[in-house]
């Protein structure tokens, strides 16, 4: 099994289980299960032995490489040891692919194709993705200060997260504990540059407000927004800037969980939906660690350790390689 | 929500132009990394109608896949105005993506060092980079999603464009299937045994754009997919459940099937391909109904049916 299969594979399972979509012998209890799923590097660390060993003439073994390698086999690997099968959607829009994931899952509900999605992201740090940002210098040569005058770059992670999205009736129905609404999903390309965003944040601020109206809510309604927020200058400046258009009443809070997790890539924005539904579970917004000199436009929203919820609705968003941007407007149960 | 394709483009190992989707793909002689000397269905990169995007700024340093994706969309999208742009959406699948690229900054890194790797060359090994240079080059301005997988992913990426119609996110879809050849993708389909079962590497893109069908009873339509097999012997029998998913009695699409060495396979090209060579037979009045079955070649199947 791939790195990356065995973080997908435990997180899909707290997932199902904590929607009792699990029996006591571990197995779905629906055969048939749609999954919406990211990830940008598949299982990397299996495509770079397979390439060294063929560089190397070394064909022993090969085949077992080259089919972990495949996204593919790791949904198969959730298929198998959770028992269940079903259509796939990949996505691999970058960094903001995890949002992609979740919002499309509400997409397909939405659209009556089903009534339930195992939706979520994973993704394994690799050498190569390592390299490329390293080559990028996009790398924090110390801590990762996001939103922070100083900031310096960012901190890889690893993980993954998955949501079960279920039709509201159908988890009523079925007795299933709710732990929040998905009511938007925005979503917008940034034609300005392959890995830059546009430094007016406008693209980013399309999605909010897409994600916005489809809920039904005003920007002066939300509580907190967990951002993107990865501690490079471009992406929190243009965050930044798109932040302080939408959220002008100043009553939104702000911050950026990647100063603890690392930058999770695909699986970003899973994660970051997860701490955006546990923030409206636990009324704690996350604080904003590692900063020392807010950047300007941000300054008055960045949260505080001790910081409470004193709204319904929060929204998480996650922007991407190749201009991807992605917004999801989650409400308390 | 059906769909009904209403325009076309493509980049195939037999020229330029949708003509080329149903002519029969020609096949050369490539090497694998060691240099061994296989067949493959390869385009050719130097005609004008593809040297003419690296015109374009952004497309100087893009991989071969890019101005494949970019000519066959942009033939798609000839006659669209600039306000229909707006509303239209893009799915690019792949099977194996920027392998080009990946490779090359790969080789840099093992050989060189990381300290030399190229910074204009990681972007380009993400999965959604083409994507990216064609919607910004092309000026289309509505949802976009890349979405990979073995060729099933094709199958997906219809049910999202389904999905987008039927919820409004836009008025049209274009999806596209697209690879591009690389020595290293020789070794990994040796390994994988499918050079033994005859499977001829292909190359291209095939761009179908679809709006919502006017009635429901034409167009492309159910979509079946997430019927999984795990040892190739097992293929056949999935296909088989997919297929009991529809009404019995419609005829099935003469795709390559299992037979691996029928034709050259572009993977989600070829699975694009065979959509529009489907939707040939309904237009041309050969066929009214039929079933189209997508073969993974890795993990899973899907069919959908087409209707006139």
């Amino acid at each position: 099994m791939s790195r990356a299969a065995r973080l997908a594979v435990p997180a899909a399972a707290e997932a199902m289980r904590q929607a009792g979509l699990l029996d006591d012998h571990g197995r779905s209890v629906f055969p048939r299960l749609e999954m919406s799923v990211s990830t940008t590097a598949c299982g990397m660390e299996k495509g770079e032995e397979f390439t060294r060993n063929t560089w190397q003439k070394n064909i022993h073994g090969q085949a077992a490489l080259v089919a972990h390698y495949q996204s593919q086999h790791q949904v198969a690997a959730i298929h198998q040891s959770l028992g269940f099968d079903g259509p796939v959607m990949t996505i691999a829009n970058a960094c903001a692919g995890g949002a992609n994931a979740i919002g499309h899952a509400g997409d397909l509900i939405r659209a009556g194709v089903t009534e339930i999605v195992l939706a979520g992201g994973y993704e394994a740090l690799s050498e190569l993705v390592f390299a490329g940002f390293d080559s990028l210098q996009s790398l924090a040569p110390e801590a990762c200060r996001p939103f922070d005058r100083g900031r310096r770059g960012l901190m890889l992670g690893e993980g993954a997260a998955f949501l079960v999205l279920e039709k509201s009736s159908h988890a009523r129905k079925r007795g299933a504990a709710i732990l929040g609404h998905l009511e938007g999903y925005g979503h917008s390309t940034d034609l300005h540059h392959l890995t830059q965003p546009a430094p007016d944040g406008a693209p980013l601020e399309k999605a909010i407000r897409q994600a916005l109206d489809q809920a039904g809510c005003g920007p002066d309604k939300v509580g907190y927004m967990n951002a993107h927020g990865t501690g490079t200058p471009f992406n929190d400046g243009a965050e930044a800037a798109a932040f302080h258009r939408v959220f002008n009443s100043g009553k939104t809070k702000l911050s950026s969980t990647k100063a603890a997790t690392g930058h999770t890539l695909g699986a970003a924005g899973a994660i970051e939906a997860v701490f955006a539904v546990m923030t409206l579970l636990s009324g704690n917004i996350p604080p904003q660690i590692n900063l020392l000199d807010p950047e300007p436009l941000a300054a008055g929203a960045l949260s505080a350790p001790g910081d409470k919820l004193d709204s319904d609705h929060v929204i998480s968003v996650n922007l991407g390689f190749g201009g991807s941007n992605a917004a999801l407007a989650f409400s308390r149960s | 929500m059906n769909l009904s394709l209403v325009s076309a483009g493509a980049v195939t190992p037999a020229g330029i132009g949708t003509d080329t989707i149903t002519a029969s793909w020609p096949v050369s002689q490539a090497q694998d990394t060691q240099g061994r000397l296989i067949s493959a269905a390869l385009v050719k990169t130097e005609d004008p109608s593809l040297l003419r995007w690296q015109k374009e700024p952004r497309l100087r340093r893009a991989s071969p896949i890019t101005y494949y994706m970019i000519e066959a969309v942009a033939q798609a999208v000839e006659k669209l105005s600039a306000e229909e742009k707006k509303r239209t959406g893009i799915i690019a699948t792949f099977f194996l993506g920027c392998l080009v690229y990946s490779v090359r900054f790969y080789r840099q890194i093992t050989d060189e060092g990381r300290r030399f790797a190229s910074p204009v060359l990681f972007p380009e090994t993400v999965f959604n980079s083409p994507l990216s240079h064609v919607v910004a080059t092309l000026g289309l301005h509505g949802p976009v999603y890349s979405q990979i997988g073995d060729r099933t992913c094709w199958a997906s990426a219809l049910r999202t464009a389904q999905s987008w119609l039927a919820l409004g996110t836009c008025d049209r879809v274009v999806v596209l299937g697209a690879e591009e050849f690389e020595p290293l993708e020789v070794d990994a389909l040796r390994a994988g045994g499918l050079l033994r079962r005859g499977l001829v590497p292909a190359e291209g893109c095939v761009a179908l754009m679809f709006e919502a069908s006017s009635t429901p009873d034409s167009g492309l339509g159910p979509i079946m997919d997430g019927f999984s097999f795990t040892h190739h012997r097992d293929a056949a029998h999935a296909m088989q459940r997919c297929l009991a998913s529809f009404p019995a009695g419609i005829p099935v699409f003469d795709t390559n099937g299992d037979d691996l060495s029928k034709g050259p396979d572009g993977f989600t090209v070829s699975a694009a391909a065979d959509t529009y060579r489907a939707g040939q037979m309904i237009r041309k009045g050969t066929a009214h109904d039929l079933l189209v079955p997508v073969r993974g070649l890795t993990r899973q199947v899907a069919a959908y049916r087409l209707r006139g």
